[in-house]
């Protein structure tokens, strides 16, 4: 993964906590999604009050809801006894949110990306599961924004 | 369980969204499938048929994660 552009403080804990969160999707791949969840549990971002049982649990229904708009209702899937992958490599998602993270801390003058700076890059996302899932948490994405 | 009476949504937003979800649905089967699949004795070669793909594509995506169960049939 290419945690190398991070700040010291940030790298350590953000891989280990990304790593745990794709691991428990059980697919392989880092996506933003998981980036999101392993940021709301990151001390540096406490303040913000991003809870993260109850974006875990935004996330679910996210997943519920858009299978539900084909009429799609998987319920009690069994899971898979172990993981893809215990080294996940990064998905598209995850990339694109990484850099834009990279962008914001080039613009801020900053040397290496900071928590703040990907949570940043992860929560601007025009599309996709990072903005489905803060609405479905009732939070505001302009609002957190401003706080970063 | 699953319920299907196939719909799609008319806010493209939800229908891309279903896209995703359904992928996700589809890995989460295979990976049941393949489990239970290697469980009952069936070579990576034969799941690979079934499914439509090649050997090292299901090599790569499940052997690892399945070493415990395929240890005693290779």
């Amino acid at each position: 993964m290419p945690f190398q552009h991070f700040a010291k403080d940030t790298r350590a804990v953000v891989a280990a906590a990304v790593r745990e969160e794709a691991a428990a999707d059980g697919r392989g791949l880092v996506e933003a999604e998981h980036l999101l969840l392993a940021l709301a549990g990151n001390p540096q971002l406490q303040h913000l009050g991003l809870d993260h049982e109850e974006l875990a649990s935004a996330l679910a229904r996210e997943e519920a809801q858009s299978l539900a708009a084909v009429g799609v209702v998987a319920e009690e899937l069994p899971r898979a006894s172990s993981p893809r992958s215990s080294s996940p490599r990064l998905a598209t998602s995850a990339k694109l949110a990484i850099e834009r993270g990279a962008k914001i801390t080039a613009k801020r003058g900053q040397r290496q990306m900071t928590a703040q700076n990907l949570l940043l890059g992860v929560i601007n996302a025009e599309h996709g599961r990072v903005p489905r899932t803060l609405q479905l948490a009732e939070i505001d994405i302009g609002e957190l924004r401003a706080r970063l | 369980m699953i319920d299907t009476q196939l719909t799609i949504p008319d806010d493209p937003a939800d229908a891309l969204a279903a896209v995703g979800a359904l992928r996700r649905l589809a890995d989460r089967v295979e990976d049941i499938a393949v489990e239970r699949a290697v469980a009952d004795g069936w070579s990576f070669a034969q799941i690979a048929e079934a499914l439509g793909v090649t050997r090292q594509a299901v090599q790569k995506k499940h052997s690892r994660r399945l070493a415990n169960t395929t240890k005693h049939r290779r």
